[in-house]
């Protein structure tokens, strides 16, 4: 097994794990560790891509470097923002889960 | 790297698009910068100069046909090309118009703050409604998939705020849940992305055209990419977030979001199938979008009759509308050339998109006034409000006559271009569900106004008063719509006009 | 503002008077031109409906005096008036459904005026099935646009290709059905004596007597009699034929003298389809203004007729005369009386019925309209009268004028609509065979008196009362949505349906 399988499949494996906890796990924070999960398989499969591309060309292929370093800026952003809203969630007294009440009341009249 | 004597050189007038991005940005900045006591006035001097650049760009594509720019010079498939065609064209003045409204509409809400500290709502408005305005520009001129996926987390991470403004636990879970659910779909487009670029060494779309072969890796990456930017665009049955989400912001909030925001992710789909990859496209794959989008349009509508809140009937209205754009894929699809061909569909899903914005704009703003004067927003207790609130009412009337599809408003050039666009290609069947649709439409539309006809249950005299020129807004909103129809239909008449050749060539 | 009703339609009248035939009016550009044009029919459909529209909105500000929502009244009423009146000058595809969709608004608006559960219940019916109606007429028209040539949308471009497209027969069932509706054609006329008899007296005149005329106007418009098509035109006359006798059959049952008008609208609606009919089955070019002639005349006896509701329920005392003998006069004008505006109508009409048994149906529909008629009067003198006030002259005034408009006008309208000379519709044999149809239809009313209230009383609007359940279970459905809506938008549902999603399109982009 060559090592860019090898690293091929751990990226796939990376994404059907946090696909996994997506869909599957209720609490909130956990979710958005899956979604860390997902995107870790992601950059590493497009590092893989890179490095295929390496081997059909002279050097690394620069592009997918520097669209991973901005797909991991971007992700830790949409980390920052979701832990942000979790918390403020929880000051307010909501659940961590998508399950409780709060969610199915849906629409409260808007304060005048 | 044979594949640079192919591209596209950038036409003039360029500058103009990376002006469209980077001025939100700056006014943005300046926004952060200058605090809540700022954020109000720098927002409202900046929205009419970026609606001046957006008419500025739509002028250099009428002279022109395409306007482009190479970012630091550099082409693809290394660099980032940006490009506006027709369609890039009416979607920045749209955006640029409805934003204009929504923050001349919100200055009531989220005006300079009184006391000093407050403030917080002022200041993520602002900055959020900037954020998206300039997310939303780049994902209209972006040519590079990449580019767009940067777009469309940019334009999630500006919208997730404005869903939870006020704070509450509900409009936060509101707020996560489309956070989450759009993070999944944006981990799918990426995913899609790279399976692109890993079969065909570019994401540039202009280049992934010519190179792009029916291939596994592309079937992949394009269902990939496109289920992600279902999930972002709320198509049925993938709405989960949309209702709470929509229903609960504020007015002037919700506007933006239903109007443009959906619209975002909508566009990038256009460019996806239309520009990047139209001979993938097969028939079995666009019938089974168009029924994505035809389940929308009776699902969405026969809910909305359901609901018994005017902001929610509103929302899942926009659930049932969004349908229509999708109608685009069965209809564009040329079954002898095995591919996707911009014509009359594409015209009347651009339309579409273009007067459902004004519309829904309108119509949340409405919306938020008749709740602001009665203190609720349960239909039920709407008697008596013709006479209180008529000019509310008529805005919210008007901008149903546009939703509904009834002449001379751009839901009807709209509606008309659809269904010429089925009867010329044989598929009746969507012929029925664009006529269903607008039926319910009409039912759950007439609801609203027959119960604000009739008489209050109560005396009307608790009625908070709203100042006349909220009202002017989403009044001015609905008029565009219904008017649009006698600036729209004449563009997109296929075979005359030099709009839709336009259109055409910017295809090619 | 309602006061000042009767002044809307001035122009509409004039441009009658002055404006047939002459260049038409294009506005906007290529390729969207909205065309506006006055072509016989139209001509003397705008004008009469122009002059029903100008009596009963001096009707209606007298009417409204103190009553409440004036401003919404007037409303509405300016925006059925603008969409009826428009209808008829209409000349391309997009200006006739913007008319039509303008009209319905208006009038629905106009039927809910009394706010009565009844009225929202009427208003309900009519609104859906007008929108229903113009959603099949949308599809017919885009069908017709994509087989035109041109960029235009012209109507008579499109009744060229409809004559030689491959899904005419397509079409023209999409255009009947949907004209059908507003013409009030059976099974479609359910909404028509539910907001007739709904709305104030002045908005029921002028829905049964203008607005139906959409209906009527659509159909001369876009059936193209100048070429013989048996098989649709047989087909369009007996539903024009049925029609005309079923409204005659359940108007007999009715009490409320407006409902009785409005079946026997209904009815009337029916011999003008099955004039068409007949004319398109024999590619009788000339169907047409024979059927906008007779249609002329109901639009100013049924306009008036209506008002004579209103003025004796407003209490005649000492006006009785003026309201009954005017009336009487009419109704037997509509069954096609010698010497009333009626017989000319009916002569109008004599050729396309010809001879044998359309014509038969033809004098046995005149028969049963007088007995309908007379019935209707005798509910009139036995309404009850408000008070023991006198009918107020703003009210009288609009209805004599009516009155006499409509026993009048059609003799001096013959000649300029270009149906011949009008001499022949006093000669001894037409004389005779108007009369007979009226005599006996007179014999079996008097024959009748006093047994129709033993009759069966049928429902307004017959058909759609008996569809009532059906609601319930529609509300059945839409709860069972609801809850499916609760499922589909849980989180765990949501993102397995985003990843089934996914490898659909996947498959169906490997398969297809």
């Amino acid at each position: 097994m060559s090592p860019t399988t090898l690293f091929g499949l751990c990226g796939a494996a990376l994404v059907g794990i946090g696909l996994y906890g997506l869909l599957t796990d209720s609490r909130l924070l956990r979710k958005i560790i899956a979604f860390n999960l997902v995107g870790s398989g992601v950059f590493l499969l497009f590092g893989v891509i890179a490095r295929r591309g390496a081997a059909a060309e002279l050097f690394g292929d620069p592009v997918p470097q520097a669209l991973v370093i901005t797909g991991i800026v971007v992700a830790f952003s949409a980390t920052a923002l979701a832990v942000a809203l979790l918390l403020r969630l929880h000051e307010a007294g909501g659940g961590a889960t998508f399950d409780t009440p709060a969610d199915e009341a849906g629409v409260k009249r808007p304060d005048p | 790297m044979t594949l640079l004597a192919e591209t596209v050189a950038p036409a003039a007038g360029g500058g103009w698009l990376v002006a469209a991005i980077i001025f939100p940005v700056v006014a943005l900045l300046l926004a952060v910068a200058g605090g809540a006591r700022f954020a109000a006035r720098v927002g409202v001097l900046a929205l009419p100069a970026g609606l001046a650049i957006a008419v500025a760009i739509a002028d250099g594509v009428a002279k022109h046909g395409v306007l482009g720019y190479y970012v630091g010079g550099w082409a693809p498939p290394l660099g980032i090309a940006l490009r506006a065609d027709v369609l890039s064209a009416a979607m920045l003045v749209t955006t640029a118009i409805v934003a204009s409204g929504a923050g001349l509409y919100a200055l009531h809400d989220f005006g300079p703050p009184r006391e000093p500290g407050g403030g917080r709502q002022t200041l993520g408005f602002w900055v959020s409604l900037l954020g998206a305005w300039a997310a939303l520009n780049l994902a209209f001129v972006g040519r590079d998939l990449f580019n767009l996926y940067v777009a469309l987390e940019l334009l999630t991470f500006a919208a997730v705020p404005l869903v939870c403004l006020d704070g509450r636990a509900p409009t936060l879970q509101a707020a996560l849940r489309y956070l989450l659910y759009a993070l999944v779909g944006s981990v799918l487009y990426l995913l899609g992305a790279v399976l692109l670029y890993g079969a065909f060494g570019t994401l540039d779309v202009e280049l992934l055209a010519t190179v792009v072969r029916p291939e596994p890796a592309a079937w992949a990456a394009a269902a990939l990419m496109t289920a992600g930017l279902l999930a972002k665009t709320a198509l049925f049955p993938l709405h989960l977030w949309l209702p709470p989400a929509h229903a609960g912001a504020p007015p002037a909030a919700s506007a933006v979001l239903s109007a443009l925001v959906v619209k975002g992710s909508f566009f990038i789909v256009l460019r996806l199938w239309f520009d990047a990859l139209p001979g993938l496209a097969t028939a079995m794959a666009m019938q089974f979008i168009g029924l994505l989008g035809a389940g929308a349009i009776l699902y969405g509508s026969a809910l909305a009759l359901r609901q018994s809140r005017l902001k929610l009937l509103v929302a899942y209205s926009t659930v049932a509308q969004i349908g229509y754009l999708f109608l685009v894929f069965p209809l564009a699809f040329d079954a002898s050339a095995g591919r996707l061909v911009a014509g009359t569909a594409l015209a009347g899903g651009l339309l579409q998109a273009v007067s459902h914005a004004f519309a829904k704009a309108a119509m949340f703003m409405s919306a938020g006034l008749v709740a602001v004067a009665l203190g609720h927003d349960r239909i039920e207790g709407f008697g008596g409000l013709a006479r209180a609130r008529p000019v509310s009412l008529l805005a919210f009337a008007l901008a149903g006559v546009s939703l509904v599809g009834l002449p001379p408003s751009g839901g009807f050039a709209a509606k008309w271009l659809l269904l010429s666009a089925a009867v010329e290609s044989g598929q009746w069947w969507w012929a029925v569900v664009i006529v269903l649709g607008g039926l319910l439409t009409g039912a759950y539309l007439i609801l609203v106004l027959m119960r604000a006809l009739q008489e209050p249950a109560a005396p009307t005299a608790s009625l908070r008063p709203v100042a006349a020129w909220r009202e002017a807004v989403p009044l001015a909103l609905a008029l565009l719509a219904v008017l649009l129809g006698l600036a729209g239909l004449a563009p997109f008449q296929p075979g005359a006009g030099t709009g839709a050749v336009a259109a055409a060539e910017a295809f090619q | 503002m309602p006061r000042l009703l009767a002044l809307a339609p001035l122009p509409a009248l004039a441009a009658s008077l002055i404006a047939a035939g002459a260049p038409r009016l294009s506005i906007g550009g290529t390729p969207l031109v909205l065309l506006f044009g006055l072509d016989a029919p139209g001509a003397l459909l705008l004008g009469v409906a122009a002059l029903l529209w100008v009596a009963a909105g001096a009707y209606a500000a007298e009417y409204l005096r103190d009553g409440a929502h004036a401003g919404r009244f007037a409303a509405c009423w300016l925006l059925a008036a603008a969409g009826c009146l428009g209808l008829f000058v209409a000349a391309d595809l997009v200006s006739l459904y913007a008319m039509l969709a303008m009209m319905t608004i208006g009038a629905g608006g106009l039927v809910i005026h009394d706010g009565t559960p009844r009225a929202w219940r009427a208003a309900a019916t009519y609104v859906g099935l007008a929108l229903l109606a113009e959603s099949v007429l949308l599809v017919g028209l885009v069908m017709l646009a994509a087989e035109m040539p041109g960029p235009g949308l012209a109507i008579d471009d499109a009744v060229a290709t409809l004559a030689a497209s491959p899904h005419r027969d397509t079409i023209l069932a999409l255009l009947v059905a949907g004209f059908g509706v507003k013409a009030g054609l059976v099974p479609l006329h359910v909404w028509m004596p539910l907001a007739h008899s709904a709305a104030p007296v002045p908005a029921s005149s002028v829905l049964s007597g203008a607005v139906v005329k959409a209906g009527i106007i659509g159909l001369i418009r876009f059936l193209p009699t100048g070429e013989a098509m048996p098989a649709a035109g047989h087909l369009l006359a007996v539903a024009g034929f049925v029609t005309a006798f079923y409204g005659v059959a359940v108007g007999l049952t009715q009490r409320h003298p407006k409902a009785v008008l409005a079946y026997s609208s209904v009815s009337q609606m029916g011999v003008v389809v099955a004039v068409l009919g007949l004319g398109l089955a024999a590619g009788d070019g000339g169907a047409g203004i024979a059927a906008a002639f007779y249609a002329a005349h109901h639009v100013l006896v049924k306009g008036a007729l209506f008002l004579a509701v209103g003025v004796a329920a407003a209490g005649a005392q000492g006006r009785r005369g003026w309201v009954l003998a005017p009336a009487l006069l009419l109704c037997l004008g509509l069954g096609g009386l010698p010497f009333t505006g009626g017989a000319v109508a009916k002569f109008a009409v004599k050729d396309a019925f010809g001879t044998g048994v359309t014509a038969a149906l033809s004098a046995a529909s005149a028969a049963g309209t007088t007995m309908l008629m007379l019935h209707f009067l005798r509910r009139l003198a036995g309404a009850e009268v408000k008070d023991a006030a006198r009918a107020p002259t703003g009210l009288l005034l609009p209805w004599l004028a009516m009155a006499a408009a409509a026993l009048l006008l059609p003799w001096f309208l013959y000649v300029p609509a270009g149906l011949g000379t009008v001499g022949g519709a006093t000669g001894l044999e037409a004389t005779w065979n108007a009369f007979w149809p009226v005599a006996l239809g007179a014999a079996f009313a008097f024959a009748l008196r006093g047994r129709a209230d033993h009759l069966p009383k049928v429902p307004e609007g017959d058909i759609a009362a008996a569809l009532e359940p059906a609601a319930g279970l529609t509300l059945r459905l839409g709860a069972a949505l609801e809850g499916l809506d609760a499922d589909l938008r849980r989180w765990t549902v949501a993102s397995v349906g985003l990843v089934l999603v996914a490898v659909a399109i996947g498959w169906t982009l490997w398969r297809g």
